[in-house]
């Protein structure tokens, strides 16, 4: 079985306990507007293209089918004909252009985060994340229990935006669960995400009665969700749960948006008045734990 | 007042105001700029001393230097002693003869100070004389006489103290602790930590740098029973120990050096097992890092000798302090640096004794002479092997190649032994029996060294038990990668034929970008845990060790190898050229055993991971590996998590010596900007620290590189 990832990344120490090899799966059924790794939204084909790299030698203008990629006064690139086949990369010296996802054995995956087992002790292991992990239901619990018939440690980190069925056989494999709670306020959480919280609710609360420890994270903008009263409800929410561990707040930064260049997409969200400040969040984790 | 951080937090507060204010006043060049006020002793108004033999004249500048050296008494001091004079500070005796330094000091030993504390100083006069009634060569009783005259130097020097805090308000404590120490052997804590000060700022005030050695195995059973009598709370202790961490910043003076101020290669060692093999660790281990921690003193760097067996909280604490930046903490790996010890031939119990020369290299302290001689493993194949891409030399295949380097390898090797040897040693012309010739002058540092007063030999000729010359093999990642990227250009893929590709890099990649980003981009080089590559490097590292073992024992200098570069990637630039994977000439390349930079890109499991591959225990003096981390990783609980989790899986791996500095490559280059606001701002260079803002700007773009991410 194959899934499809846009990376494989070692020595990482803020998804999950210990150091950790975090899989990011392809593909979202949500539309943040403030997703800080827009190439994990689409589950197809996409190129990256970095101008900056760019040493023009054309190798990618006598590779392409479709004839996106031109010189004419520098190198110009059309999107519009782009179908993401890749032939320009593996013609591209410099990476300047390249494929943001590929596919890759559920065995391969496995293999390459068994490569850092000497560093995982107890604590580490494996995240898995992305995107939505969860848009590819099958691999991502293949993948959950290829890792724990290793003897990895396991960590998911989801939306929670999935079909319901799923949650009991995701808990057998999972010995963490970091789950996203964006809004409180369903009508906001639609116009932000495009989505419901109601199914993301309702999984969490399936999730919380399998017993398998849950971390909340809290994504905070200023302006949008940064109040007292969705404050409130992650408090709440925190106390109606028997696993959650911990909470995190987690204040939005606008860095996803040099990925949006490279991605060659416009993202009209990102500004800095949506920043809550360290002090902000301080204040907000001693209101929470009042 | 505060103390330089490159964490989120600040550093915690411990110690009294009193002892805070002396080590921000001695970190911010208090004592430093005192110690160039008087540079060295004169020598020009003793008669005939020109036309005297250089070790005549060392015996008299000796006497000199105790006579002139200012006395120092700082305010509040706990420990007293002090080097006052600056050319030490310049690795040289400091002594002129109409201005001309008499000649060069000694480094990268770390003396007998067990030996001080056990049997006090005062015996050491009386082993003179001993040996001397046992020797007639005249060679032996000219040596020994001077060790004599050395003895009485210290003791005049000595008195000159005692008669500075005789009778001075607030010093009585000092006065009575001298009196004992360090001619007899210490009674409790306080005289302990001041015996090994005062011999220590006596070698010092000579010109040569000891390295501290296992300090926790020294003064930790004077602790225990101060403790357990009731006589010492931690907190005194604490400040005591402080005390003499802060006096080891007396050469702290600021300026501008190539390579930075500091590190007079005070290293220290904390942890491990004894000779019978029981842990170490004690209430001392955790008080050095209490004052590491507080102050951020990096002049004392630290290495910390782990195993799997070491106790979580100190593996934690190490941590904790690591996360302050500086560089201070680096880390042993125990069972594997015994294993290279034994297996070298050191026996067990001796191995277990293992610390540094001060500097980082691992020796047996107190009894071990030692020096080494550093090469370029990427000149060994760019000049000696591909003749400087010239075109004359050719190679049909990968093991070609590879066979020819290895013989290049060789050759050089031996060439390093006989020079090494001839400068040493020779053989006598009538008996056949070798024999030592002389250097310059150390006998201050024969007096701590065991071996030498028993001989009638010096330092530098075959005193000491183990006489040690290590040749160290640099720039070995740069040398993989290279004959890596040939392997695939040339011969797996066949991108460019092996003479083009000599033609190409011959003129600096010029009009050949393409396949220069090609190398650089689509091979994955050492440090990213790629085997292909990594094992070409293990090979490499593996014959070299095979050369020094065939031409170990021939003679009394011992040849174990080594591994690292401490900087002088810089100083090979003008004499590299382009290489094969894709960088050009001018470019500075890998430091140590860590990866060229630019060229990781998988993160620092990758890096140790590489590393791991090769046979570390082969090389008795140390193979080393620099890690850096941005302030981000090593944040709160997780940053904990992720240090200790480094630390097993180089524990585990098989890793000899690792060094994990915290900074962020944008305060550095605020610092070069605005050097006013990050005086104390200590990073790891390599065996040692420096203060950033005192390196020149080649050296600080150099660790600038380092600490940025691919």
């Amino acid at each position: 079985m194959t899934a499809r990832i846009t990376d494989i990344q070692r020595f990482c120490m803020h998804d999950g306990p210990g150091i950790r090899t975090t899989v990011f799966f392809s593909g979202c059924p949500l539309r943040c507007k403030w997703c800080h790794n827009p190439e994990t939204q689409k589950a197809g084909a996409q190129m990256y293209y970095n101008q900056s790299k760019c040493i023009g030698c054309g190798g990618c203008t006598v590779t392409c089918p479709n004839g996106a990629h031109v010189f004419s006064d520098g190198h110009l690139y059309d999107r519009a004909r782009c179908t993401a086949c890749g032939a320009c990369a593996a013609a591209c010296p410099s990476g300047a252009v390249s494929s943001v996802s590929r596919e890759m054995e559920i065995s391969d995956i496995v293999a390459e985060i068994k490569k850092d087992v000497a560093f995982y002790g107890d604590g580490g292991g494996m995240t898995l994340s992305g995107g939505e992990p969860m848009a590819q239901p099958e691999a991502s619990i293949a993948l959950l229990g290829a890792s724990k018939d290793a003897g990895l440690s396991t960590a998911l980190e989801t939306c929670g935006y999935f079909p319901a069925q799923y949650v009991k056989e995701l808990a057998a494999v999972t010995d963490l669960f970091l789950w996203d709670f964006k809004d409180s306020d369903d009508a906001r959480h639609r116009e932000n995400t495009g989505v419901s919280n109601a199914p993301i609710l309702e999984n969490l609360r399936a999730a919380d009665k399998t017993g398998v420890p849950i971390v909340l994270r809290c994504i905070l903008l200023k302006g949008i969700n940064f109040n007292e009263a969705h404050l409130r409800e992650i408090r709440a929410l925190r106390d109606s749960l028997a696993h959650c561990i911990r909470v995190d707040l987690l204040p939005y930064h606008p860095m996803g948006d040099s990925k949006n260049t490279l991605l060659g997409q416009e993202n009209g969200f990102h500004d800095k008045k949506y920043i809550v400040t360290p002090e902000e969040i301080q204040s907000a984790y001693a209101f929470i734990n009042q | 007042m505060e103390f330089y951080t490159s964490y989120k937090d600040p550093r915690p507060v411990r110690c009294s105001e009193a002892t805070r204010l002396f080590a921000y006043e001695s970190l911010n060049h208090k004592y430093g700029l005192d110690t160039k006020k008087v540079e060295n002793a004169l020598l020009d108004h003793i008669e005939g001393i020109s036309d005297m033999e250089l070790f005549d004249q060392y015996d008299i500048a000796i006497e000199e230097i105790v006579k002139q050296a200012p006395i120092r008494i700082c305010e509040g001091e706990k420990i007293s002693g002090a080097a006052t004079l600056g050319h030490a500070i310049r690795h040289l005796v400091p002594a002129t003869i109409k201005t001309i330094s008499l000649c060069s000091s000694v480094s990268h030993l770390t003396i007998d100070f067990e030996s001080v504390l056990k049997n006090g100083v005062g015996v050491i006069r009386e082993q003179i004389l001993a040996s001397m009634k046992k020797h007639t060569d005249p060679d032996r009783l000219r040596f020994l006489k001077s060790a004599l005259h050395c003895m009485d130097c210290f003791t005049f020097w000595h008195g000159r103290y005692l008669d500075a805090l005789k009778d001075r308000p607030g010093y009585e404590v000092n006065y009575e602790n001298l009196k004992q120490v360090p001619f007899g052997t210490p009674r409790n804590f306080h005289e302990a930590v001041q015996s090994l000060w005062f011999v220590f700022a006596f070698v010092r005030l000579t010109g040569s740098w000891p390295g501290f050695g296992r300090i926790d195995y020294l003064l930790g059973d004077y602790l225990k029973k101060d403790l357990e009598n009731g006589t010492l709370t931690m907190d005194e202790a604490r400040e005591i120990l402080a005390h003499f961490f802060i006096k080891g910043c007396e050469w702290i003076a600021g300026g501008n050096y190539t390579s930075g101020d500091a590190q007079h290669y005070q290293n220290i060692v904390l942890a491990g097992i004894d000779e019978d093999g029981n842990e170490v660790t004690n209430e001392v281990t955790y008080l050095v890092l209490d004052i590491i921690e507080e102050f951020g003193i990096s002049d004392f760097p630290v290495t910390i000798r782990i195993s799997d067996r070491t106790d979580p909280h100190l593996l934690r604490r190490a941590a904790e302090v690591i996360r302050h930046g500086g560089g201070v903490i680096a880390l042993y790996n125990e069972d594997l640096v015994l294993r290279a010890l034994t297996d070298y031939g050191y026996p067990l119990r001796e191995a277990r004794k293992f610390a540094n020369d001060g500097c980082w290299e691992v020796q047996i302290p107190g009894k071990t002479q030692f020096t080494y001689v550093p090469f370029d493993a990427l000149w060994v194949l760019q000049t000696r092997t591909l003749a400087q891409y010239d075109g004359s030399e050719h190679f049909d295949s990968f093991d070609a190649l590879y066979a020819r380097y290895r013989d290049e390898l060789e050759k050089h090797v031996e060439w390093i032994y006989e020079d090494r040897r001839d400068s040493f040693v020779e053989r006598d012309a009538t008996t056949g029996e070798w024999k030592w010739k002389p250097v310059f002058p150390g006998t201050i540092v024969s007096l701590f060294e065991q071996g030498c007063i028993e001989k009638g030999q010096a330092y530098f000729e075959g005193g000491p038990v183990y006489n040690v010359c290590s040749p160290h093999i640099g720039g070995l990642p740069d040398a993989a990668n290279s004959l890596y990227a040939i392997k695939k250009l040339v011969f797996d893929d066949k991108l460019v034929s092996f003479d083009e590709l000599m033609t190409i890099l011959a003129n600096d990649w010029e009009g050949h970008e393409d396949l220069r980003r090609y190398a650089e981009e689509h091979y994955n080089y050492y440090g990213n845990d790629n085997d292909e590559v990594d094992l070409i490097a293990a090979r490499i590292l593996g014959d070299f060790a095979d050369c020094c073992k065939a031409l170990d024992g021939r003679c009394p200098i011992m040849f174990p190898s080594g591994v690292s570069t401490f900087g002088r990637q810089l100083d090979w630039v003008p004499f590299r050229f382009a290489t094969p994977f894709g960088k050009k000439k001018g470019a500075v390349l890998a430091g140590n055993l860590s990866p060229t930079p630019g060229t990781d890109k998988e993160g620092a499991t990758a890096i140790i991971k590489s590393y791991c591959k090769a046979d570390l225990s082969r090389h008795a003096t140390g193979a080393a590996l620099d890690i850096r981390l941005l302030p981000g990783d090593v944040k709160d609980e997780e940053g904990i998590a992720a240090l200790v989790g480094l630390m097993r899986g180089f524990i585990a791996l098989g890793g000899f010596f690792m060094q994990i500095d915290v900074a962020d490559a944008k305060v550095l280059l605020d610092a070069q900007e605005h050097p006013e606001n990050y005086q104390t701002l200590s990073v790891r260079v390599s065996g040692w620290n420096a203060r950033f803002v005192t390196m020149n700007r080649q050296w600080q773009d150099m660790i600038i590189q380092e600490m940025k991410r691919s």
